[in-house]
């Protein structure tokens, strides 16, 4: 049971600095075996074929997609909102629970920090190859040019560009300032000649000096500080896509937070599943603990019950408002065309998270993997619900149409997935996943702080 | 570990705080009856806004000491009680929606039977919008937030005999049930007291402004009565800088989070210009409301974000005090521009009722604190957690 007079360890087993340097080292050290040729083949394929379909609605044009009128975001958009929110999860870990000083985030934060990065380019090929004329993407950016043509700045889609473009950057630099001393780690090990300049450059000459960690804490402390905002803004802003216009189902006020908190829960049931597979290949069992796991668990109870709420709320206030359309369009969800896809949503993501209210299935492996894995699920469908629900039932019935995704819609989306898994993988044996540095700070007995004697007479 | 080392010796409370409130609460209470006789519509509504106030105030202090438990939060653990002190408002608060439901033509539109005949919006929302309903509402959530106060307080109040852990234990499982409870009574009271002022308007975001505004002035409320303490040297000198340090940085991070559901909520509304959400916007910038609604922007966003979005400042006795009276005063200036709004559409009303029941409010806090500090232990001295509380460092 436990004893909350101590603080939690967070790595089991006090492991010396020297084991966890050769524990985090060792899958860069190693040429890949035949597990990582085998995932990376299933991944890549999936990534060709997403390639194939790219390539084929490049040439073509859009009308390969199922896109109709009025459905005239399918897919694409239906698939950058979910992997724009698969990211959130990366910086809310790194970041935001850096701010709340939560050290059990150090043994994660490297890894989800990474998704974030994949999970934001993947996303970022959806509204390009949605603007039909992918190789006029540079009109998105307020760039002067031959006929004067702005962009128009009232525009949440605009204000995407720019939100998840700053997202991006900022959550790189984040990602690299981290990296930073442990590159210095790799570089001061390595024995081959090549990684050794490359991690020599990639370094920026760091010496563990103590003002070096000065400037660093310093640095990273404000990177966090401007993620924390940044993050936020970029769900927020993508529910303005919707939430702006008059569609019913769309224009609803909670939208934003709403719409963050969905982010949060998809991005931690992919954090948690990716990090299943990582714990269990790499042995990192003692770092990536099933108390890590489960305080992820809690975080998806909490956020699906926030998006529940707002399920709840906006059933609620479609009913209150007493606005005709806005009450179809609920009732049209729940027993519509797309039902199906309603309910698949509702049990994902309302229903079976509540089996964490139970801490046997909080800290059960498997089952937490598959509740996961239907979390995203779920929120893959709550954004096709959104979109599509909405938009093929509009104000005019005469032009009510359904629309149904084609074989190229579908590759893309399987290439989205080989896309973020390909890059993940390389991740994995091309950089620590976990941050060497950070994981030091936190094993029992480690205080790298001033107000701890015993830790400095230590040294 | 160690034992507990710390030996809590009970401070008594200057004489002041009592002494000013049963002042205040006199002067509230004449000025209070006062108005009901004389202006009773408006006594309605500042009576009204009290309610939301100090319920507000009262369920986010629970929440606040919910969260402890259920984050595991060690900085926190002597100012918990600071916190506890204020939940008794949870029934206290509702004392002030008993002469609203004496007057309820005054305030509700919706009550009226006449009104409703003759519109069918109302018409469709009298499902929900009803006296009895309305009644069934207001009691259940009263009767379950006091439920869940009277569980967790008394298990952390037991806990100071007998340093069991099994206290810290059961309050852990209990908060986790309180908060899907919280969240729906927060909601359901910010959408039956103040989103139905204005019957035909709805907002989905609703609940949660209420929230983030309640939990700011519980924060504020803490943070002032922490400073308050320290400075009369009651509180422990364990609880330094970087304790206050999160206390601070508490408030900023809901400043900004009261700012975000506000302009969310505003922004969506502008953007789409349907005159069915409009109007409740519009209304409020009739008149001299006009610059009162212009005036929040300012007062509970842009100066306490400047005077509390730099590191040292967040854990400055003095700028914490300053701000902490200022963000209370500033969710009270956001309450009053929700509810007074709907009393008087032309402009700006604010008298002596209005500050007499201000007064009433700040008396009953002052009292409250008085009374259970003088039976309670400030400093929960069996918790588990309070060594490490007072080794915390940041």
């Amino acid at each position: 049971m436990r004893d909350y007079s101590i603080e939690p360890s967070v790595v089991e087993g006090k492991p010396t600095f020297r084991q966890i340097d050769e524990l985090i080292g060792a899958p860069l050290e190693k040429m890949p075996d035949k597990k990582f040729y085998i995932a990376i083949s299933i991944t890549g394929t999936m990534f060709l074929t997403g390639i194939i379909c790219w390539g084929l609605s490049f040439y073509y044009g859009t009308g390969l997609w199922g896109n109709n009128n009025p459905v005239g975001w399918g897919f694409p958009i239906v698939n950058f909102v979910f992997w724009v929110g698969i990211g959130h999860a990366g910086t809310l870990i790194s970041a935001i629970l850096f701010l709340f000083r939560q050290r059990w985030r150090n043994g994660i934060a490297r890894f989800a920090e990474g998704m974030t990065i994949f999970a934001v380019m993947t996303a970022g090929i959806f509204p390009l190859f949605h603007t039909g004329r992918p190789w006029l993407a540079h009109y998105l950016f307020p760039l002067p040019n031959d006929h004067s043509l702005w962009v128009n700045f009232t525009s949440p889609l605009l204000w995407d560009v720019f939100a998840v473009s700053t997202y991006f950057t900022v959550s790189f630099i984040f990602w690299y300032v981290g990296l930073i001393p442990d590159f210095a780690n790799l570089r001061d090990r390595t024995k081959n000649k090549v990684k050794k300049v490359i991690y020599s450059i990639t370094s920026l000459g760091w010496r563990a000096s103590n003002r070096h960690w000065q400037h660093y804490e310093l640095v990273y402390l404000i990177l966090a500080g401007f993620a924390t905002p940044l993050v936020l803004s970029v769900h927020t802003i993508v529910s303005f896509d919707f939430a702006v216009s008059i569609i019913p189902g769309w224009h609803t006020t909670i939208f934003p937070p709403y719409f963050v908190a969905g982010a949060v829960f998809s991005g931690f049931a992919m954090v948690q599943n990716v990090l299943i597979f990582v714990r269990k290949v790499f042995n990192y069992e003692k770092i990536i603990t099933v108390d890590i796991l489960e305080k992820m668990n809690k975080i998806i109870i909490l956020t699906g019950s926030m998006v529940g709420y707002a399920y709840a709320m906006e059933f609620f206030i479609a009913w209150y408002s007493g606005n005709q359309a806005e009450s179809f369009v609920f009732i049209n969800r729940a027993f519509g065309d797309y039902a199906w896809a309603y309910w698949i949503m509702v049990s994902c993501n309302v229903i079976f998270p509540q089996l964490f209210w139970i801490k046997r299935i909080r800290r059960n492996i498997p089952i937490m993997f598959i509740i996961g894995v239907l979390v995203n699920v779920g929120m893959w469908f709550e954004r096709f619900v959104i979109t599509v629900t909405s938009l093929s039932r509009d104000f005019l019935p005469s032009s009510w149409a359904y629309y149904k995704p084609t074989l190229i819609d579908g590759g893309i989306l399987i290439g989205s997935f080989g896309m973020f898994f390909t890059l993940l993988l390389l991740f994995t044996k091309s950089l620590p996943v976990v941050s060497i540095a950070e994981i030091k700070s936190v094993i029992d007995g480690a205080q790298p702080t001033h107000h701890h004697k015993e830790a400095n007479n230590g040294k | 570990m160690e034992q507990n080392n710390y030996n809590y010796v009970k401070a008594e409370l200057p004489k002041s705080v009592g002494k000013t409130g049963v002042a205040f609460l006199l002067v509230g209470i004449v000025a209070a009856i006062l108005a009901f006789v004389l202006e009773p519509a408006r006594a309605s509504f500042s009576s009204l806004l009290l309610f939301v106030y100090l319920m507000g105030l009262g369920m986010c202090s629970l929440f606040l000491v919910a969260l402890e438990y259920l984050t595991d939060a060690v900085w926190s653990v002597a100012f918990r009680r600071i916190s506890e002190f204020m939940t008794p408002l949870i029934f206290i608060a509702p004392l002030f929606a008993i002469p609203v439901l004496f007057n309820m033509h005054d305030v509700f539109h919706w009550s009226h039977g006449e009104a409703v005949q003759t519109d069918k919006i109302l018409q469709w929302k009298s499902p929900y919008l009803n006296m009895s309903f309305f009644l069934i509402r207001f009691i259940a959530i009263v009767g379950i937030m006091t439920l869940f106060f009277y569980l967790i307080i008394r298990n952390s109040g037991k806990q100071d005999k007998n340093p069991d852990q099994k206290y810290t234990r059961i309050n852990v499982k209990l908060a986790a049930i309180l908060i899907p409870f919280f969240g729906i009574s927060i909601t359901l009271i910010s959408i039956d007291w103040l989103m139905s002022l204005e019957p035909h308007w709805f907002s989905t975001i609703f609940g949660i402004y209420y929230f983030a505004g309640s939990l700011l002035s519980a924060f504020a409320v803490l943070t002032l009565f922490s400073v308050k303490l320290k400075e009369w040297k009651i509180l422990p000198d364990f609880l330094g800088r970087d304790h206050f340090y999160n206390l601070g940085a508490f408030m900023f991070a809901f400043v900004n989070f009261w700012a975000y559901i506000a302009f969310s909520q505003l922004l969506l509304i502008w953007y789409a210009n349907i005159p069915e959400e409009t109007f409740w916007f519009i209304a409020k910038f009739n008149g001299s409301w006009k610059y009162f609604s212009i005036g929040l922007i300012l007062v509970q966003f842009i100066i306490p974000y400047a005077a509390l979005v730099s590191q040292p400042s967040k854990s400055n006795y003095k700028r914490l005090k300053i701000m902490s009276v200022w963000i209370i005063f500033a969710h009270l200036y956001d309450l009053y521009w929700l509810v007074m709004t709907t009393f008087d559409k032309n402009g700006i009303v604010f008298g002596w009722i209005e500050i007499g029941f201000i007064i009433l409010g700040i008396g009953v806090v002052l009292l409250l604190f008085r009374f259970v500090y003088a039976k309670r232990n400030l400093i929960p001295v069996g918790d588990p957690k309070l060594n490490r509380c007072i080794n915390f460092h940041i």
